[in-house]
């Protein structure tokens, strides 16, 4: 997606969280058991299952709640999800597909110029906050899209949002607070 | 006072007697003052000889204002608990602040940050300890002191990150803009630490000038500041002939060898490290580099390209030798010696076959697979003996040729040919195939059951896209599952035993009758009482479960029965109307500090209210000579004696909120000092007494 200047500014979606139920107690020995590609923790109560196309990690509780992660668009984990409930239906189970949700976006997005992070957090404050002695990066909440960018002093940006189109937003909002601190880098 | 100068005379030796309270002008005799106040401790003597000094303590924390009569009185009673809460708090603080060894001024500054927390109620739901912790932090982050998070940690014995989390919200919260952290603020200390004696301050300000060098490199950002420090103090002993290892140094700056190693290499990529010392005092050198992050990643996305063209290089490079190996391989050939017996059949085998076999390969249909997979096996291994004999006897050359004869399938043998490759490669193919076999075999199994496309009614499963016999392959067949099965049962033998144990013991206790369920998180809900009267709900509730242990029951429900006719009406109006909110907290400390159980609140306040209601009932009649009930407006006096001081706190506050709400029926609370809650309750017909001959005493004391 373009941002508000020239060059296209390259918004990598990296992970899609979804979750979504089936309505049915799932029995997950039985799944345990017959998957091939499952990870039984009772000590959890989970069973962590795999699909390989899309890539997607799903984690099945027997209350038939249902997390799906590492798909790479809300696309891919509405279909990922599907073909989880496909696949719980052929072992058995009385699947119903409801309640899909998708619970959080992260993407990952690289600025052309480095960020001075101390000036950044002194122009944004209180929204932004940077603790060297925690975390590496600046952080910035923006409330009403309930997003959080991590601004790193080498340019890149990590944001995490409810949905794609308000990690868009973000960084459209952010690109000019950014600007602002740059620092350009010498090519060496 | 005007004791200065008289008023009739002039005159200026005037004559304070203290005994009498006046001051008397001693030239013209005339009284300038009579009846002197005196500040000084006055002593009552109590029942018993008992003497206490008269007055009550005003905490320099408290109210600011003198506690007012009447209204203001259910604040000030309020901020007793908050004014314990303060207290303790202060404690804390000062407590750690002495470990940090930080000045007054700061420590009061910790102070006002935690007041400014406790009247936002963000103390709720954390350790005092953690607010403290932060409360400090922020101090000494505005004052610039050279205080890390870390050495807080240390001294509570707390992870860092769960402190930082505190900080940051108390931040947040009070708006405090805390100002960046500046590695240049801890070089003085960790100098300090490091004993330079006499060269300290050069050797620091040599320390400084590398961090500079450093911030301007952008080395600093998103790192540690500590970890600087110690890069910069290092190389700095050094310059100045001090030998610091790196351990020392990463004993007085806190973080670990691999760090301080890194920081140490980024520096000496910077053009700054190729300078001497003499230089390096003197000049600055006015290019800026990029941060090291930033340079790593360069280089890695660098390596990435060359690999990248490596690899196209080659696969040009890889074309031409391949032509010049199919030459040397029919030469060889033809001078090769002809393979007789059983190698024979497979000396013939030439590329033809390699399509055969090929063929064969990918297409799968192997009714049986177990004994195509033993052929393939027989097959591979008798290869791997064949390539082995014939590399005895012949050369490369011929080897190559026979691998590729054999293993047709793996022709990818155009790279280097060595010998662990392709038969890497072949063992490789064979699970492989072998699954492929598998599912195909499954799959025909499955055919038969495949269901249909169902929709279901309400959450239908939509069903484009997805490859139902993909999700076939998902699933395991039969043997499979046995397989699995075990295995997992010999996994997860200790969990399972640990399962049936559990099992064992909870039927054998439900055959003892012993048995007790887990006690479910789920409050059950309190049946709504009904009752006519506070004191009948007070019956009801006494017969249920006893709550205090420090209440004597039977004396209060002798109480009830006693007052129930004039205090019926004014309890229940009292316990009906709704607390202001500021009382609520404190109501519900006080609750809570009474009773271990939480409860109904309305039952609590009823309850409480009634027995309030009670005891003002007592007062009231006991005091009926002196004051009418109920309409009447008296004095409510509060005494703060701290002589017990869980008594007062507890007992004082407790009748005050809930005689101000009502201006309709205002009941006089006359507080009894008392020694004890559990004796008031007990004792509660000599409290009477005591009441009414403390009457006028009370209402003096203030």
């Amino acid at each position: 997606m373009d941002s508000s200047n020239d060059d296209a500014l390259d918004i990598i979606i990296t992970n899609v969280v979804a979750t979504f139920r089936t309505r049915c107690h799932l029995n997950l020995r039985t799944i345990a058991l017959e998957g091939i590609n499952v990870i039984y923790k009772p000590e959890l109560g989970k069973v962590l299952m795999k699909l390989r196309k899309p890539k997607i990690t799903a984690s099945i509780w027997s209350s038939g709640k249902i997390i799906c992660t590492g798909a790479t668009s809300e696309d891919e984990a509405k279909l990922g999800a599907r073909r989880l409930a496909r696949c719980l239906q052929k072992l058995g189970f009385k699947v119903r597909f409801s309640a899909f949700k998708v619970v959080n976006v992260l993407a990952v997005c690289s600025m052309p110029f480095a960020v001075h992070l101390i000036d950044f957090t002194k122009n944004n404050r209180p929204i932004a906050s940077y603790e060297p002695e925690l975390h590496p990066a600046a952080m910035y909440r923006i409330k009403h899209l309930k997003a959080t960018v991590q601004v790193f002093s080498t340019g890149s940006v990590t944001v995490t949002g409810p949905n794609v189109q308000n990690v868009a937003t973000a960084v459209e909002q952010i690109y000019p607070l950014l600007f602002e601190c740059r620092k350009p880098l010498c090519k060496s | 006072m005007s004791s200065r100068v008289c008023r009739t005379c002039g005159g200026s030796d005037i004559d304070v007697d203290q005994a009498r309270g006046s001051a008397v002008c001693t030239s013209c005799g005339s009284v300038l003052e009579d009846n002197i106040i005196v500040s000084e401790v006055q002593f009552v003597e109590g029942s018993g000889g008992v003497s206490s000094a008269v007055g009550q303590f005003v905490s320099a924390d408290g109210p600011v204002k003198a506690p007012l009569l009447g209204s203001g009185f259910h604040t000030s009673v309020g901020k007793e608990s908050r004014a314990q809460t303060l207290q303790g708090g202060k404690r804390q603080i000062q407590q750690l602040g002495s470990q940090l060894q930080l000045n007054q001024h700061c420590l009061d500054t910790a102070f006002n940050f935690f007041k400014m927390v406790v009247s936002k109620h963000l103390t709720r739901g954390r350790k005092t300890e953690h607010v403290i912790a932060a409360c400090l932090y922020l101090v000494c982050r505005t004052e610039g002191t050279p205080h890390m998070l870390l050495d807080l940690s240390d001294l509570l014995q707390v992870n860092v990150y769960i402190l930082g989390k505190t900080f940051l919200l108390l931040a947040r919260e009070l708006c405090i803009n805390a100002p960046a952290i500046d590695p240049c603020l801890y070089i003085p200390r960790f100098a300090h630490m490091l004993e330079f004696g006499l060269k300290t301050h050069e050797v620091s300000m040599t320390a400084l000038r590398l961090v500079q060098r450093m911030k301007r490199d952008w080395m600093h950002t998103g790192r540690r500041p500590s970890g600087l420090c110690g890069a910069a103090l290092l190389v700095a002993a050094r310059m100045h002939k001090f030998r610091r290892t790196v351990k020392d140094v990463i004993g007085v700056v806190k973080v670990c060898q691999t760090t301080l190693r890194k920081r140490l290499t980024e520096f000496e990529d910077t053009p700054t490290s190729q300078l001497t010392i003499d230089e390096f005092m003197r000049v600055d050198l006015e290019q800026e580099c990029d941060p090291p992050s930033f340079i790593a990643a360069q280089h890695k996305a660098k390596m990435q390209q060359l690999e990248q063209e490596l690899a196209r290089k080659l696969d040009d490079v890889e074309g031409e030798i391949s032509c010049y190996k199919d030459e040397i391989e029919t030469e060889l050939e033809k001078s090769r010696p002809k393979l007789r017996g059983i190698y024979a059949a497979y000396a013939k085998e030439i590329d033809p076959e390699d399509a055969e076999v090929l063929s064969t390969t990918s297409d799968p249909e192997e009714p049986e697979v177990e004994e195509d997979e033993l052929q393939a096996a027989a097959q591979h291994l008798t290869q791997d003996f064949l390539c082995q004999v014939i590399q005895e006897e012949e050369g490369r050359g011929k080897k190559t040729d026979d691998r590729e004869q054999e293993a047709g399938p793996d022709m990818e043998g155009v790279e280097t040919q060595r010998q662990a490759a392709p038969l890497a490669a072949i063992l490789g193919k064979l699970p492989s195939a072998a699954s492929l076999g598998l599912q195909q075999t499954f799959e025909e199994s499955e055919t038969g059951e495949k269901p249909d496309d169902e929709q279901l009614e309400g959450g239908e499963l939509d069903l484009d896209g997805i490859d139902d016999q993909e999700i076939d392959k998902y699933i395991l067949n039969e043997r499979e599952v046995q397989m699995k099965t075990e295995l997992w049962m010999k996994q997860n033998a200790d969990y399972l035993k640990e399962q049936k144990e559990k099992e064992e013991r909870i039927k054998k206790e439900k055959e003892q009758g012993t048995y007790k369920e887990k006690p479910k998180k789920s409050r059950k809900k309190k049946e709504q009482m009904e009752a006519s009267t506070a004191g009948e709900a007070i019956e009801r509730m006494l017969e249920k479960k006893k709550i205090s242990s420090k209440i004597n029951y039977d004396v209060l429900r002798d109480l009830n029965s006693r007052g129930t006719g004039s205090g019926g009406g004014s309890s229940p109006s009292r316990a009906s109307s709704d607390p202001p909110d500021i009382n609520a907290t404190t109501r519900k400390r006080v609750n809570r500090r009474r009773r271990k159980k939480a409860s109904n609140a309305n039952r609590d306040l009823a309850a409480n209210a009634s027995m309030m209601g009670k005891r003002v009932r007592l007062l009231i009649s006991s005091t009926s000579k002196k004051k009418t009930s109920n309409q009447t407006e008296n004095c409510v006096t509060m005494t703060t004696d701290t002589t017990t001081e869980e008594a007062a706190a507890e007992g004082t506050p407790d009748p005050e909120p809930y005689t101000n709400p009502t201006p309709a029926a205002p009941p006089t609370v006359l507080e009894e000092e008392e020694e004890e809650e559990d004796e008031v309750e007990e004792e509660c017909v000599s409290a009477l007494q005591l009441v009414g001959d403390y009457g006028c005493e009370e209402e003096e004391v203030f």
